[in-house]
């Protein structure tokens, strides 16, 4: 442990301690400014912006590149550092455009916030005198460039170097001609890439799917997990007015560190697809037609009795919530065997080793703890083409395999779903389900992390809370789980996973929880 | 029998146009005194060719708007009481007039004709009875509308009248002392008296504590400020007539006005002589027709003239400030004007100066009904006047002053009047 | 302290007899209203009232009339969609749709441009907000009327085209 002083205010941390963690910890969790500084990154020291003045050295140090040393003396407001930070600061200004007003990062740029703190004197340098590069330049698939904007932090490239291994950007020329770019014939196309752009302090590298959608600071940010595969990373969706705009990745380093890949953030669009179911739609003259809810919801509890149902296909795109309500439901209607899980051979794709996971689907593990097989497509027609009634499916898309859709052909198929897939276009009764930024849901990623995502905007129309939806057809045919809420419903799922505290769910850790005893069950699907 | 039925058509006939005239007439007096008083410049667009005649074309414009408009009424009203009541209002109003002298006589074909409808032995008894016949139109419309405002204004106005019918009586029982008569055509005959030679016996000098005793409450009674508890519009909305709307609403608030000339006729009548015009009683009038025509119709001549000069100076002013056909009105009414005084000068042809004594009869007559109208018109006057000048009294202050103050203040008056007249009429 | 003079507590006088008797006092009253009556009766031209449509006040330069977007020398719109008007604005009348404008070194400019007349409280903070001089409440026109609640939502054509008499 090293003992030192910060600021006047005597601290001890462990040995090894870089001195800008430690000045954190002494300044109240106020970082010291900096652009290049990135606790995932290595040390570049290239920005200046952290130095502080060390009692017994000549010069100011950068605190990021200092290790911690016993019985050191450290000022981080004296007038000297601040002096020097408003000199640094300036520097970096000369060449920069200031055009915050079309700057997508205005509201959350470094360049922003260090001004506000350090700058406010008046620019001695004319607009006219800037060194102009390129603007606006296509980099990749998902990030656009802006050369003037870059402090060159080498953030960007760092992440490259070291976190993807790919080395797509680089800094070109010297002095004040420096500039971040791609090579030649190469584009910044990995599947991380939009992490630079989180990376990035100013406003240098940025998003093309959320450019000039809309000014950050009108966002407000809801944290959830991401959908899109097993992993689930934590995220933060940002969104106003009921729309979604983009999400960010929030940190957990259990799961997924700072960092989320390029697909995940794209699945936000689902949200808003256009082929959103948001009606009740019944069969009528062969064709679907939407109906008000009152009358969908008669028609929904006539189809789904005991004895009039043949078949329960669930998904695990479902949450935990609602996988454990489904088998409840199953049971009641149709006994033990005639029900799934899911089709076990959709939702996979291939994976890397970073983030992303060749388990597309985000609950596949709560159905295994759940013991709520997945069947593969071939073994699911086969029994289908001996049930009768109706085919209940929750979610997903069977009906897209041709056999599973020949087998259902007989039967009156019932569709709670989010699209309209192939499964809603075969089906006789479609009610809309909400997805998963429109839900408070519980999600069980690969590593048997149960993780709580909150809502962050409505469902469209008439869809609503998918466990009310349950509860309702639960009641309806004489089986109240009575659960009136949220909580109660947590409890109810916790003791079905035989738990050891029934409100733990409840009042889950930011970071998730992983049961212990639940360590060792067996992955889902194949 | 036909004469008899003549003869009270013609004065009913009068009465109804005197009230029905002088109606539109206060209502634009009371929105273009109350811009004056207020420093503001009051109605003045609407207008038939530019003719706006300052405003005095809004009220007949305001009659088309309440005929054509839509009448909304509450759905769950009582259907007969709240269509009775507007009509009981104006009813009450209209029918008080029957009893009040608006003139001496008048000779026609050798007959002599009092001038009132109906001369009545217990006139100002029937005024009262009638008077508080209005309370029921009030409550009755409050009532009938099942609304809460309109139910609280006829609480209201149900507290005021039947606390001021008192005050109002007793205000008047003095009177009736002095001149021991209730008919009005007494009263009035009475006051053209002078009392000491010179000083003329009218009511409000015999009774200068009952005049402001009668006055206050005919205020209350009249539902104007300052005691316009009834339909308060910061308190409850418009009080009794909030819900109702078209002719409806025409008739309730035509019905205030035509109270209000009621009740100024009431105190021209009582306090200010009627139809006597002061210290030119009828047989001066008679004896002098000829030279007061005469000079009358100069003065006439003069004073018209001057008005023309003053809209022919307006007219030359306003130009090019409208261009339109506003800019002719004042040109227009110069020239009215011109020709009026023209017709005035012209009538000395007819040589005034040598009437004869049918004439002077007849000038006699006109004379006292025109000196009736002008005293009708001021109190009439007054009343918005008084609405323009002084705030309003809150509710309690209302009761307190009507039952603390001036009811007290009506018996020591009505028992010093009666000491007065048992003193000088000791048998 | 005592502001411009006057006395910090104002204590009332009891009324005297004569005015608590309220007749004195009302034909006071009655004497200064007749006296403002007479007064403006025989100098109905100089009242204050400004007769509206017939004649129009003369407001100040700085009066905030309806909107109107300025242009750059080649006649383009400067308004480059940073949307601060929006921000700022206290009735959220404004709405801007940007989009990506062919010339890299404008990049970003409004595609629409939408002011809700029916919602604008005319403070003038879009003004003060626009770093571009792009939108200005210079126009004077304060006469703003139209049929519908439609008609008031004017778009980015009908502001670079803001006349002195435009009707909506």
């Amino acid at each position: 442990m090293a003992k030192l002083t910060i600021d006047g205010k005597e601290i001890e941390v462990p040995d090894g301690t870089r001195l800008f963690d430690a000045c954190r910890e002494a300044r109240g969790g106020r970082d010291l400014p900096h652009f290049c500084y990135h606790p995932d990154l290595s040390i570049a020291g290239v920005c200046r912006l952290c130095q502080v003045e060390i009692e017994g050295m000549p010069k100011l140090t950068i605190a990021c590149n200092t290790i911690v040393r016993d019985g050191m003396v450290v000022h981080t407001t004296s007038k000297r550092v601040n002096q020097a930070v408003t000199q640094v600061l300036e520097m970096h200004l000369i060449n920069h455009p200031v055009d915050c007003p079309i700057c997508d990062q205005a509201g959350e740029c470094g360049l922003q916030d260090q001004y506000m703190d350090y700058g406010l004197y008046e620019s001695e340098v004319e607009k006219t005198d800037k060194v102009l590069k390129k603007k606006a330049k296509v980099i990749g698939p998902h990030v656009i460039l802006d050369q003037e904007r870059c402090v060159l932090c080498a953030r960007c490239t760092r992440f490259c170097e070291e976190v993807t291994g790919t080395g797509e950007l680089g800094i070109y020329n010297r002095g004040d001609r420096a500039e971040i770019d791609v090579a030649p014939g190469v584009e910044l196309d990995n599947n991380y890439s939009l992490n630079t752009v989180d990376i990035c302090p100013v406003g240098a590298l940025t998003s093309r799917d959320f450019r000039f959608q809309k000014r950050v600071w009108l966002l407000k940010s809801t944290s959830s997990v991401c959908n899109g595969c097993a992993t689930g990373c934590n995220v933060r969706v940002d969104h106003e007015g009921g729309r979604i705009y983009r999400l960010k990745p929030r940190r957990n380093d259990e799961v997924n560190g700072p960092w989320m890949c390029d697909k995940g953030r794209m699945t936000y669009k689902d949200v808003h697809r256009e082929d959103r179911l948001d009606r009740v739609l019944v069969r009528r003259e062969g064709e679907l037609q939407p109906i008000s809810w009152a009358e969908g919801r008669q028609e929904l509890l006539g189809a789904v009795k005991p004895g009039g149902v043949g078949y329960v296909l669930a998904d695990p795109g479902r949450s935990l919530e609602e996988l454990v309500l489904i088998q409840r439901l199953a049971t009641e209607l149709v006994g033990e065997e005639p029900m799934a899980g899911g089709v076990s051979d959709d939702g996979h794709d291939e994976g890397d080793d970073l983030l992303l996971s060749a388990d597309r689907r985000p609950n596949r593990k709560a159905l295994a703890w759940l013991d709520f097989a997945e069947k593969p497509a071939e073994a699911l027609a086969g029994e289908l083409s001996g049930a009768s009634g109706v085919l209940l499916v929750f979610g997903g898309d069977p009906l897209a395999h041709q056999a599973l859709a020949d087998a259902a052909s007989r039967m009156r198929v019932v569709y709670l779903g989010t699209h309209r897939t192939a499964t809603a276009e075969a089906a006789d009764v479609v009610v809309p389900l909400s997805m998963w930024a429109e839900k408070d849901a519980l999600w069980v990623n690969k590593q048997g992390r149960i993780q709580r995502g909150q809502r962050a905007v409505l469902p469209p129309g008439d869809a609503r809370e998918d466990w009310r939806v349950l509860v309702d057809l639960l009641q309806s045919i004489g089986h109240d789980p009575e659960v009136a809420g949220l909580p109660a419903l947590r409890r109810l799922v916790a003791a079905r996973l035989e738990l050891e505290d029934e409100n733990l769910l409840n009042r889950l850790p930011e970071g998730g929880y992983a049961p212990p005893r639940l360590a060792d069950a067996p992955t889902g699907g194949r | 029998m036909l004469a008899i039925v003549l003869e009270a058509t013609a004065k009913i006939g009068f009465m109804f146009a005197l009230i029905m005239g002088l109606v539109p007439v206060l209502i634009w007096a009371e929105r273009k005194g109350s811009a004056f008083i207020q420093d503001r410049t009051g109605p003045n667009r609407a207008g038939v060719l530019g003719i706006r005649l300052a405003g005095l074309i809004h009220p007949i414009a305001d009659v088309i708007k309440l005929l054509a408009k839509e009448d909304v009424v509450p759905a769950m009203r009582h259907k007969f009481l709240y269509a009775l009541a507007p009509m009981l209002v104006m009813i009450v109003a209209m029918s008080t007039y029957a009893v009040i002298p608006f003139g001496d006589y008048i000779m026609i074909g050798g007959e002599k004709i009092e001038l009132i409808v109906a001369d009545l032995e217990v006139g100002m008894l029937f005024v009262l009875a009638i008077a508080s016949l209005g309370t029921y139109g009030v409550a009755l419309g409050g009532w009938a509308s099942n609304s809460k405002y309109t139910f609280l204004g006829s609480l209201r106005a149900t507290a005021s009248m039947i606390s001021y019918e008192i005050t109002m009586g007793l205000a008047i029982m003095g009177l009736f002392l002095i001149f021991g008569t209730f008919r009005l055509t007494d009263i009035v005959a009475g006051q053209g008296d002078l009392i000491w030679g010179w000083l003329p016996k009218w009511g409000i000098i015999v009774q200068p504590l009952g005049f402001l005793l009668f006055i206050a409450s005919v205020y209350a009674e009249t539902n104007r400020t300052p005691f316009d508890m009834s339909e308060r519009d910061s308190e409850i909305v418009a009080g009794y007539h909030t819900e109702y709307s078209s002719l409806k609403f025409a008739l309730f608030f035509m019905a205030e006005y035509a109270h209000m000339v009621v009740a100024a006729a009431l105190i021209a009548v009582l306090f200010f002589g009627g139809y006597q015009i002061p210290w030119l009683p009828r047989p001066v009038l008679e004896a002098n027709a000829g030279a007061m025509l005469t000079g009358g119709l100069i003065a006439g001549g003069i004073v018209l003239g001057i008005i023309a000069w003053a809209f022919f100076r307006r007219a030359r002013r306003e130009k090019g400030w409208y261009n339109d056909a506003r800019e002719r009105e004042p040109g227009f009414l110069g020239s009215v004007c011109v020709v009026l005084a023209l017709v005035n000068l012209g009538a000395l042809g007819l040589q005034p100066w040598a009437i004869s004594e049918l004439g002077a009869s007849l000038y006699a007559t006109f004379a006292q009904i025109g000196a009736f109208v002008i005293k009708v018109a001021f109190f009439s006057w007054l009343f918005i006047w008084v609405r323009w000048t002084v705030p309003s009294f809150r509710y309690d202050q209302v009761m307190r002053l009507g039952w603390q103050i001036m009811l007290p203040a009506g018996l020591v008056n009505l028992l010093v009047t009666a000491l007065w007249v048992f003193a000088v009429h000791q048998p | 302290m005592s502001y411009k003079g006057l006395p910090d507590v104002v204590t009332t006088r009891r009324r005297n007899l004569l005015e608590s008797a309220y007749f004195t006092e009302i034909a006071r009253g009655l004497a200064v209203t007749g006296r403002h009556l007479i007064r403006n009766l025989f100098n109905t031209d100089k009242m204050p009232t400004v007769q509206y449509p017939d004649q129009k006040r003369d407001y100040g330069p700085r009066f905030r009339g309806r909107h109107r977007l300025t242009q750059r020398e080649d006649g383009s719109p400067r308004c480059v969609a940073c949307m601060m008007c929006s921000t700022v604005c206290p009735a959220d009348c404004i709405e801007i749709i940007a989009g990506e404008h062919p010339d890299p070194t404008i990049e970003k400019y409004s595609k629409e441009f939408n002011i809700d007349l029916l919602r604008c409280v005319y403070c003038g903070l879009c003004e003060e907000a626009c770093p571009c001089d792009a939108i200005r409440m210079d126009t004077g026109i304060y006469e703003i009327a139209a049929e519908t609640r439609e008609a008031f939502v004017v778009n980015k054509d009908f502001l670079l085209n803001n006349d002195k008499d435009g009707t909506l």
